[in-house]
């Protein structure tokens, strides 16, 4: 029985709710009282929410009871304060008194309470805003305008008896303006302000705080518009500076443009810079460096090494097989014309590559061992196609020899440079060889004289320089080459490019001169000059060999017994060879003497044997 | 002859000095108020209540700080508020509740009010500086003020009997005031019962203050400024 009374009980009320929920209907939600203000400290109003009404029509009501007393009242008015608000007036409200307030909801389902509000009316004072705000821009005569404003406290609150003591903020800002300027204005109702920027539309507004409250809200806002400021004064005055600025611009710009040039010249003085004689600017702007350099003299720059250090001492002959000479400095220097050492083209030791012949000879046997090794060189000699292939390179560099000055690198020596830098075909050689020539031509007088070199006007030291050059292979020790012998050597160059362009020909030794100078003949006027020439060699013997050189200024020319052999002339007779030379037609003939003339080319090479053309000689003795 | 020029001169002298002397009373209202135990200084009734103003409203202010930094660290969720209803010691000294009250009654009655309202703030004041010292973790920013209430009701409980010497001068003839009896329950060893006794003393003496502070500048207002401040 119990237990079916408590199953139907509890079934009811299952129904109960179900029938509820089904119906949307419930208790209401939980009120909360969620703020309470009084503006005065004299009447007070508190607000709630409602919460959900559980589908039903819900009343609220609010009741309090304060704090002392044990009677619970009902709030006086719902009204006033708007909805869900209870206005306390001034009958009801007591101040230093905590008043527990209690929101209920009911409605068909039931009610529920709010949790109780502990309100002390003393700590909740939050008043209007001040009213009445005016502006008022003042101008005094001698002083800046600025901003009066003034205003009265909300009408609520009671200052004039001390019940609330009001403290006042103003803030404005211009309209455009984003930030607010604040300030505190204490218990005054009035306020200057004095930093205004002029021609702008200002905003104000006021608020208040109790004593010991809350700030009201800020008061509606207020605008003023500051005149702009007619700074007459100050308007002259820039004119005046600009004016001013002006006119010592102008005066500034006509000075300069009137002695700008000769300002900058005492500014600035220029910078006086090196002149080379013969130095041809054109070629530097062009950027043919190698034809500057050329035209200087250089043909490899910067110099790899010094040319003093490889000047050559001595001159030494080489009376072995292959007929060349090789003028060697070095007392290691064998008999053999070809010598590994001697060859060796990185030794710098004091082998010359500026100055001595000596570079020239090595230079020569470069291609007739091997020509692409020259660094290498070799016992076997293959004087056909080496020599032929030195002739061939003499010819076309005789032109460009011509046409510039060719610059005798000191470290022509080097001969891995040239050799290595051109195949073994023969035409390589060409240029190869010529720049031996050329090398062992300016020996004699480039270093220390690249300038002198490009005067092609002086004639006069020509002579001297022939003496000079061939001195210069006489001598033992470092022969400094003179400027005048550069530049005699360069102008005996330069006078002679029929020579150089025309193929190489063949002189004979004509005579000895007393001071050791030879007198070379065209090859080809061995009727006219053979018989004179008593050492000259016989149509057999068209070569001469220079075997050895006595007292550092006589060459001793012997026969060459080798028909292909050419003769080394290492002295130029100046006033000969150029006639003689240019006698010479020796292009004719000069594809047979090319082939076979190499060694003589490179004897020819010491000391300006530019026209002494060993393809000439080639060509006269044959 | 001698005796004209005599009292020319002492005739010369007299209106020098009564000028001197008018001078100096003219001026003797802005003369900086009486230096520390001089006996015949008159300082007026205006700047007495402003200084009684001040200190009163400084007092309120950190009363009223005081009690947040008790109520924010020590009284979450406790419910101390509901227990601290009507437990104030000073109760029994019968104030006015709203504005009209205070308005109706006269001044004289009023400034007693006030002045036994500050008395009976005397002990435990000291009490409560002793026994805030004595908690562990002693909170700097409740003990410094309780040591700064403390001495500052000392100067105006001066101020008012120098106010209520000019105005009411039989003041400490009346000396009612309340006695408190807290002293057991600041010192209870229970936490939860000494921080109600301790959150109890603040919010009394928050609401104290600022009656003293609220009546103080009532009768400002009405004494000095004729009820238009």
């Amino acid at each position: 029985m119990k237990e079916n009374v408590v199953s139907t009980v509890v079934f009811t009320l299952l129904l109960f709710l179900n029938i509820h929920l089904l119906n949307g209907q419930s208790l209401p939600g939980k009120p909360v009282i969620f703020k309470c203000r009084s503006p005065e400290k004299e009447t007070f109003t508190c607000w709630w929410n409602p919460g959900s009404d559980g589908g039903l029509p819900t009343n609220y009501t609010l009741t309090y009871h304060k704090e002392g007393e044990t009677l619970t009242h009902e709030c006086p008015d719902y009204e006033t304060g708007g909805p869900n608000s209870c206005y306390f007036d001034k009958k009801h409200t007591s101040i230093w008194t905590i008043y527990i307030l209690t929101v209920n909801a009911t409605n068909q389902m039931g009610s529920i309470s709010s949790e109780p509000l502990y309100v002390d009316v003393t700590y909740i004072v939050e008043p209007d805003p001040p009213v009445n705000l005016t502006l008022e821009l003042k101008q005094p005569e001698d002083r800046k305008p600025y901003l009066w404003m003034k205003w009265l406290p909300p009408t609520l609150v009671d200052v004039r008896s001390g019940w609330l003591t009001l403290q006042y903020a103003i803030r404005l800002k211009p309209e455009k303006a984003d930030e607010w300027e604040i300030h505190f204005a204490g218990q005054q109702t009035q306020f200057k302000i004095l930093s205004l920027y002029p021609g702008q539309k200002y905003l104000v507004q006021v608020r208040c705080k109790p004593d010991h409250g809350f700030w009201s809200a800020w008061s509606p806002e207020n605008f003023i518009q500051i005149p702009s400021d007619s700074t007459m004064k100050d308007t002259t005055m820039w004119i005046f500076v600009a004016v001013l600025s002006a006119v010592v611009c102008l005066i500034m710009v006509w000075a300069v443009a009137l002695k700008g040039y000769s300002m900058m010249i005492c500014i600035f003085p220029p910078v006086p810079g090196p002149k080379i004689k013969g130095f041809d600017t054109h070629l530097l702007e062009k950027g043919k460096s190698e034809e500057l350099l050329s035209a200087l003299g250089c043909q490899d720059f910067p110099p790899t090494s010094d040319c003093e250090d490889l000047l050559v001492e001595f001159l030494e002959v080489d009376d072995s097989e292959d007929q060349q000479l090789m003028p060697g400095h070095s007392k290691e220097h064998p008999s053999q014309g070809m010598k590994p050492t001697y060859l060796d083209p990185d030794s710098d030791s004091g082998r010359g590559s500026c100055d001595s012949p000596s570079l020239l000879s090595e230079k020569c046997e470069e291609p007739q061992a091997n020509p692409p090794t020259f660094q290498t060189p070799e016992g076997t000699e293959k004087p056909d196609n080496p020599k032929a292939n030195v002739i061939h390179t003499w010819n076309p560099q005789s032109t460009s020899l011509g046409n510039k000055i060719p610059y005798f690198h000191s470290d022509v020596s080097k001969s891995s440079t040239w050799p290595l830098s051109q195949p073994p075909g023969q035409h390589n050689y060409r240029s190869s060889y010529h720049n031996i020539a050329d090398m062992c031509n300016m020996a004699a007088g480039t270093i220390g004289a690249p300038v002198t070199l490009l005067d092609t006007t002086d004639k006069k030291p020509l002579e001297t320089g022939e003496e000079g050059i061939a001195a210069k292979q006489r001598e033992v020790g470092n022969s400094h080459p003179k400027t005048d012998q550069a530049r005699v050597w360069l102008l005996s160059q330069e006078e002679t490019p029929f020579i150089s362009a025309k193929p190489l020909d063949y002189v004979e030794i004509h005579k000895v001169n007393k001071d050791g100078a030879l007198a070379l003949l065209p090859k080809h006027k061995e009727d006219s000059d053979q018989a004179e020439n008593s050492s000259s060699p016989e149509t057999n013997k068209e070569y001469a060999k220079v075997s050895r050189v006595m007292d550092n200024n006589i060459l001793v020319l012997v026969q060459d017994p080798r028909a292909p052999n050419l003769a080394l002339f290492e002295e130029l007779a100046e006033e000969d060879l150029p006639a003689t030379l240019q006698q010479n037609q020796v292009e004719k003939e000069l594809p047979s003497f090319t082939t076979t003339q190499m060694p003589s080319n490179c004897r020819l090479q010491l000391g300006g044997l530019d026209y002494l053309d060993p393809a000439g000689f080639a060509h006269s003795f044959q | 002859m001698d005796n004209k020029g005599s009292l020319l001169k002492g005739s010369h002298l007299l209106l020098l000095l009564l000028v001197s002397n008018l001078l100096l009373c003219k001026s003797a209202a802005s003369l900086p108020i009486c230096p520390n135990g001089a006996v015949n200084c008159h300082v007026s009734l205006r700047e007495l209540f402003d200084r009684a103003v001040i200190l009163s409203h400084y007092i309120h202010n950190l009363s009223s700080e005081m009690f947040s930094e008790f109520d924010q660290r020590y009284a979450q969720g406790r419910g101390f508020i509901s227990k601290a209803i009507n437990s104030c010691h000073t109760s029994s000294l019968s104030t006015p509740e709203d504005k009209e009250q205070a308005q109706k009654i006269p001044p004289k009655e009023l400034l007693t009010k006030v002045y036994s309202v500050m008395r009976s703030w005397d002990e435990p004041l000291y009490h409560l500086v002793a026994e805030v010292r004595g908690m562990h973790e002693a909170p700097d920013a409740i003990l410094s003020r309780a040591i700064e209430i403390e001495e500052q009701n000392k100067r105006l409980l001066e101020g008012m009997e120098k106010i209520a010497g000019q105005i009411h001068p039989g003041i400490k003839e009346n000396e009612v005031y309340s006695v408190w009896t807290g002293l057991p329950s600041l010192q209870k060893t229970d936490e939860e019962a000494r921080l109600f006794a301790f959150y109890n003393l603040l919010h009394c003496l928050r609401r104290d203050s600022h009656k003293i502070d609220n009546f103080l500048k009532l009768l400002k207002c009405r004494i000095i400024y004729d009820s238009n401040c």
